[in-house]
């Protein structure tokens, strides 16, 4: 007799949950399944993706996710064609790795070997092909603070044709606006070089008593920049030195300017091809 | 039909002149086009070929922490104290024992080798006025005080400063007042000799504590000045210039037949390599083929050596370093100290990597590496290549590399020789 009540019991509060679930969602028809999941419903309305970071958080380097792929009927997708392209849209390129993805049945596909190469705003592109449909789903992942990432797993990145020189740029949250003006110019290999760098509000107005850190690579090689250099006078009205600048080698250069201030923390990243 | 004949074989033979006349023409029009082909250049290659070539090396820089540098009596002062082997714990070595001026200021040992045996090669001196860091490790960031260290290593001069200081104010009194003024005080017969502030030598630490503080630094500027003097001949060590700069020299000018006979096919051929796919010039660039830096290139450690950490063991002793830039020694001022102050601290990255040497005299200085593993230029470049990937730094990544290319590269690196130059 205990046996037939309880299980009448269970069922019911395993309804009570689902609806709550459910609710959560706003009545969608899709429906999130996974607590820590960021979860995406693709462009066109045909599929829901929830995506699980590994370490929690993508960094720079090599990641790994899991996508767990519903239909609109909650249905688990699977044998879907799935691609996951790692891209920057302030800066127009992807990445040279290309991620490698397991499908692991139920609607879950392990997506390996995301490699990103540098700190900045980051987004996931997610296209899914089941049967003759097709759709897509973006996941951003704004200001991925750039590091030291292990070497060896770079490979050859954008041509220096597709690379932005301009020594003006906005921050990855779009918080600053700054430009740079170098001394000893043009830059030189092996030399020092002092930068004087401007740092406005996006609606121009100058940004005084920033922290300023510097850093910066040749994202295709990992190594990082020769020196350490640092901020080493606040010149007013928006104006910083930065000193202790060098690069070794010839080809393609990033540096990163951090910025803290009340306003919050940004980073700007330039780009410098050097012959 | 006897004359028709006749005339018949005038023209054939008048034909055949005309086709080994072609053939003639032909073959001296393609000669010139091959060699036309060899010599082309593009700009952006051209603009590589003048950064390397020996016509684009700045004059000497200044050097702030040494302001002797460029007096001509501290010139003639180092000289001297550069060949003189009263400067050693057993009155053989001098400076000239590793870097005898008659094979370009290197000698041919894989271990440095003065009172015993160091544990790293010999470094070249060649244009060394340009280094802001010395050593394979750069843990001296002058050449001031690069000069002092060899002096107290047991391994090396087995002296100490104040044997140092003896012997310029029993022999060398005149010429060091010339330059730096009076000698001090010092009662030389009551020192006790032996005395070097070093961890290496604890007795000779244990005297040189026994000093007053007077006369420790009246030994410290006795020494340094030495340092300053020894810089200052160092200093004008400079390369000659070699077959590949009179190539860039005469490419400079209008008429590309002269390029003839400068270089050979297959030294072309290396330098398009060297300069291109095989990227060479990621580190070996600039008109010294070096870009001053650290890198860890994967070569191995010798087995019967220890473990050595190179840069990341540099990096600490330069910053703890008495006789660095921002020392009271140094004749910088704070701001001429960029290099020291601006310097990469992070000894995990630069655990195992060792400064990028000239390429100049190259093949005159066999063996190569920072314990002189390889012993010809051949084993350096098939190191180079058949590193495995996963070992490989993305910057020493280059297209596969035939043999023959391997040989194109080193005959390129065998033009890069030249005498050098020095005050005589």
């Amino acid at each position: 007799m205990k046996r037939c009540l309880t299980i009448p019991i269970i069922v019911l509060f395993l309804l009570a949950l689902s609806s709550v679930v459910h609710a959560d969602e706003g009545h969608s028809k899709f429906t999130k399944h996974f607590q820590k999941s960021l979860f995406k419903i693709t462009q066109k309305g045909l599929f829901s993706v929830e995506m699980i970071v590994k370490e929690g958080e993508l960094k720079v380097g090599k990641n790994e996710i899991d996508l767990i792929i519903h239909d609109s009927n909650d249905r688990d997708v699977v044998d879907a064609k799935v691609e996951v392209i790692p891209w920057m849209p302030e800066m127009g390129h992807g990445v040279p790795e290309k991620p490698v993805i397991e499908e692991k049945g139920g609607g879950l596909y392990r997506v390996k070997n995301i490699v990103l190469i540098m700190g900045g705003n980051w987004e996931l592109r997610v296209r899914i092909k089941k049967d003759d449909q097709e759709d897509m789903a973006g996941f951003n992942f704004p200001n991925i603070i750039g590091g030291q990432m292990h070497r060896h797993q770079m490979k050859l990145t954008p041509k220096p044709s597709e690379i932005d020189l301009s020594t003006v740029h906005l921050s990855s949250r779009k918080i600053y606006r700054v430009s740079y003006e170098s001394s000893p110019s043009p830059i030189k290999l092996n030399k020092f070089h002092t930068w004087k760098i401007k740092i406005e509000t996006s609606d121009g107005k100058p940004v005084l008593g920033a922290k300023i850190t510097v850093s910066g690579d040749m994202p295709e090689h990992g190594h990082g920049l020769p020196t350490e250099p640092a901020m080493t006078k606040e010149l007013g009205n928006g104006y910083y030195l930065i000193e202790g600048i060098k690069f070794n080698m010839p080809g393609w250069w990033i540096v990163n300017i951090d910025i803290k201030t009340s306003s919050g923390r940004d980073t700007v990243t330039f780009n410098l091809y050097l012959k | 039909m006897l004359y028709k004949k006749t005339i018949n074989y005038k023209g054939i033979s008048f034909i055949l002149l005309l086709f080994i006349a072609f053939f003639f023409l032909n073959s001296t029009v393609y000669a010139g086009t091959k060699e036309k082909n060899i010599h082309l250049w593009s700009e952006e290659e051209e603009e590589i070929l003048n950064s390397l070539w020996i016509g684009s090396l700045p004059p000497l820089p200044e050097s702030p922490s040494n302001r002797f540098a460029d007096n001509p009596k501290a010139i003639a002062l180092g000289k001297r104290v550069f060949f003189d082997s009263r400067f050693s714990g057993n009155l053989k070595v001098s400076c000239v024992t590793c870097h005898p001026e008659n094979m370009n200021f290197a000698d041919s040992l894989p271990l440095a080798h003065g009172m015993g045996t160091t544990r790293r090669r010999t470094m070249p001196l060649i244009g060394v006025a340009f280094q802001s860091w010395l050593f394979w490790d750069g843990r001296k960031d002058s050449l001031w005080s690069q000069a002092l260290g060899p002096i107290e290593s047991p391994v090396e001069h087995g002296f100490t400063r104040t044997q140092s200081a003896i012997v310029i104010i029993k022999y060398y009194k005149k010429e060091y007042e010339e330059v730096f003024g009076p000698l001090p005080e010092l009662d030389i017969e009551h020192l006790p000799k032996n005395a070097k502030p070093s961890s290496e030598e604890p007795a000779a630490f244990k005297a040189w504590l026994s000093l007053t503080d007077a006369q420790k630094e009246t030994i410290n500027r006795i020494y340094v000045n030495m340092g300053k003097a020894i810089a200052a001949f160092v200093r004008t060590i400079l390369p000659g210039p070699s077959r590949f700069d009179r190539y860039v020299e005469v490419l400079n000018k209008d008429d590309r037949t002269l390029l003839n006979g400068i270089l050979t096919e297959d030294e072309i051929k290396g330098l398009k390599l060297f300069i291109g796919r095989a990227k060479c010039i990621n580190c070996h660039n600039g008109p010294l083929f070096t870009d001053g830096n650290f890198h860890n290139i994967g070569v191995p450690q010798p087995p019967n050596l220890p473990p050595d950490l190179g840069r990341a063991e540099g990096i600490p002793l330069v910053l703890s370093d008495e006789f660095n830039c921002l020392s009271k020694y140094s004749d910088a001022k704070r701001d001429e100290c960029s290099e020291l102050r601006f310097m990469s601290t992070d000894t995990k990255r630069f655990r195992g990597a060792f400064k990028t040497p000239t390429l100049r005299n190259v093949a005159e200085r066999a063996p190569y590496m920072h314990a002189g593993q390889f012993s010809s230029l051949h084993e350096v470049l098939h190191f180079y290549r058949d590193l495995p990937p996963e070992k490989r730094l993305p910057e020493l990544a280059h297209g596969e590399l035939t043999d023959e290319e391997l040989r194109q590269l080193e005959a390129f690196l065998r033009s890069l020789s030249g005498a050098p130059i020095y005050a005589k």
